[in-house]
């Protein structure tokens, strides 16, 4: 297939990335491109399925495994698309109505866009890497985006410093890999680090080697999970996660918490399956899962039992975020396991488009909410404003719900799958202590709707009321669609899931064989 | 004394671990870019060593060819990357420090809870 084609997902908002930024150049004023970068985004999403729907050729060699382009890395691609475009509406809306709406963050989000799907992408720790830094060097910038604010200089400082700290973890990992291997590649990796040591019982020199070749290969493991726990946000190493959250815009914030979350976990769970996806490194007993359910248990606790005492509702999201990074690392954690691990990695798709969408709306309601010089940021902020604006008030109640985990929403199901696949894998403390962390987080997103439908506001204090803005009423209606669709018909949404994953086994063999996970 | 692979990853093991220590304990941004940087070309170094110490590529025939400098080609990619890395971080430290005065990453003390 012509390579233009199997990689216009990428190129869309690349070039387009491009494209804003000469538009943005030349045009005498700002404001105006929230809509083409939405537009872009979407037709990226649209690519994605056009080629999923025409069949991804099994001959990707002409990308000389630097990046495996098959149907998990177009559902995330779809993902991240769909969710960057709602995030860019949302800006355009943000944006104008705080005084912000300088054009440079409208190619930023795209670049970074380009960099996530990169990411899910790449099957090369080289790729890995540049997806990964084309991705956060945007995120950096658009923290930072609020020039004048001190809360968010400091936001983007620590995000940034955090960053690139986990980012030459992750290198430095890479490096031990290719040292011991000779490659970079996951499939080249993982043929050389599982190799049968058939000869090294007979040759003393070579077993030697062996030992140092898998003592240096679980370093690097250690170091790529590091990595990667920074990115998602998984304790303990999610300090960076809350400041920069509350101190981003609230249009970056969408994008962070929800877009490069799904794409550091899309990464996550491809390069461990490919390259530790091995009976010994994933083994129940000793191996990498077992360490993540110590990080998702703790994930989990952390994050809901902090997001109990805030006061702020963009703070209690960011915390909710962490605790919903520990609800994925469940379906990463039953990944491996042969049999049920097919459907556990669909789970996890599942899950980062639900979240997605979920986050993305709840957000977009709380920028709703907030007008120039009175961002409704707290609890108290909220109070009666779903009495006084029953709409805007339904759409955070719709998007809460959903990340509550009630049913018909999408968040019901998200939860639902990824528990069951931990079940299935035989993690049934893993599971239990899910199913209470999700009752605990209930306490403070329906605590969000007790402020909005039965508290009268202080007196004296500012009412919040909605703004108006086309943007931002179409990207949470975009947004409802979807919680609401994947909540009606969740099976067939899983069923996408579980082709995506299907396809992926198909097209590495190598990695399926080496791994012997996920085999259909 | 003969150099070998081992004692390039030792080096570079030590430069990363400096680089980590200085990140970690230092309370100063550029400071604590400086460290990152250090951890980068301790990545590079073990990069190269890698590559030059790859075993040639035998050919059927009998041929020996140089083995694939992907090594070399990844410093590169870090090189560059690491560049656009310190031009961001640097305009970061600058708006933090034109709004705050310091650079000193202790300040950065607003956000908590």
């Amino acid at each position: 297939m012509n390579l233009v084609l199997l990689l216009s997902p990428i190129l869309i908002p690349t070039v387009g990335a491009l494209v804003l930024m000469m538009l943005d150049a030349f045009q005498k004023e700002d404001g105006g491109l929230a809509m083409p970068t939405a537009l872009l985004h979407f037709t990226a999403a649209a690519m994605a399925l056009a080629l999923w729907q025409r069949g991804v050729p099994s001959d990707t060699s002409a990308l000389h495994g630097f990046l495996a382009i098959d149907k998990t890395s177009l559902f995330l691609d779809a993902t991240i698309a769909l969710g960057g475009g709602i995030a860019s509406l949302l800006a355009g809306g943000y944006l104008a109505e705080h005084k912000l709406d300088r054009g440079e963050y409208y190619p930023l989000i795209a670049f970074s866009t380009a960099g996530a799907m990169l990411l899910v992408s790449a099957s090369d720790m080289l790729m890995l890497f540049l997806g990964l830094e084309t991705m956060s060097l945007g995120v950096y910038a658009m923290t930072g985006f609020r020039r004048g604010s001190p809360r968010s200089a400091e936001a983007s400082l620590k995000y940034f410093l955090l960053g690139s700290f986990a980012a030459a973890l992750m290198l430095f990992g890479s490096a031990l890999l290719y040292a011991v291997t000779g490659h970079t590649d996951y499939a080249g990796i993982a043929e050389v680090l599982h190799a049968a040591p058939a000869n090294a019982a007979a040759d003393a020199a070579a077993a030697i080697q062996v030992v140092t070749r898998s003592r240096i290969s679980i370093l690097a493991m250690l170091l790529i999970v590091i990595a990667m726990a920074f990115k998602v946000g998984a304790v303990p190493f999610h300090m960076w996660t809350p400041d920069a959250y509350e101190g981003a815009p609230t249009s970056t914030m969408a994008y962070m918490s929800s877009v490069v979350k799904a794409a550091a976990f899309g990464a996550f769970a491809r390069v461990m399956l490919a390259v530790y996806g091995d009976a010994a490194s994933a083994g129940s007993a000793a191996g990498w899962p077992a360490m993540l359910a110590w990080v998702a248990v703790a994930t989990m606790t952390v994050g809901n039992l902090v997001a109990l005492t805030q006061t702020s509702v963009k703070r209690m999201l960011a915390y909710s975020s962490i605790a919903h990074a520990g609800y994925v690392l469940l379906g990463v954690i039953a990944a491996p396991r042969e049999g049920t691990g097919t459907t556990a990695y669909a789970s996890v798709l599942f899950y980062l488009l639900a979240y997605t969408v979920s986050n993305m709306g709840a957000v977009g309601a709380l920028i709703l909410a907030g007008r120039r010089g009175a961002e409704s940021v707290s609890y108290d902020d909220l109070a009666g404003y779903a009495r006084r604006h029953p709409a805007a008030g339904f759409a955070m109640t719709l998007f809460l719900l959903s990340l509550t985990g009630v049913p018909p929403t999408v968040g019901f199901f998200a939860k639902f799958y990824v528990i069951r696949a931990t079940l299935d894998a035989g993690y049934t403390a893993l599971a239990l202590i899910a199913v209470v962390n999700s009752a605990v987080s209930a306490y403070y997103y329906l605590g969000v709707l007790v402020k909005m439908y039965m508290r009268d506001p202080a007196p004296g204090a500012a009412l919040a009321s909605p703004m108006r803005s086309g943007y931002v009423t179409v990207a949470i209606l975009t947004a409802a669609v979807f919680v609401v669709w994947m909540g009606v018909m969740p099976e067939r949404w899983l069923d996408l899931a579980r082709e995506a994953v299907g396809a992926a086994t198909a097209a590495a063999p190598s990695a399926a064989t080496a791994g012997g996970n996920a085999a259909p | 004394m003969i150099i070998t692979l081992g004692h390039y990853l030792a080096l570079s093991s030590v430069l990363f671990t400096i680089g980590a220590a200085g990140f970690l304990y230092r309370r100063n941004a550029l400071v604590a870019l400086m460290s990152i940087e250090l951890m980068l070309n301790a990545v590079n170094l073990t990069l190269v060593a890698a590559n030059r110490w790859l075993p040639a590529v035998q050919g059927d025939a009998g041929t020996v060819s140089p083995p694939a400098p992907s090594g070399h080609v990844f410093a590169f990619f870090v090189i560059a990357v690491a560049a656009a890395e310190a031009a961001v971080g640097l305009a970061i430290v600058l708006s933090f420090y034109r709004l705050r005065k310091t650079v000193r990453t202790d300040a950065a003390d607003m956000l908590r809870g």
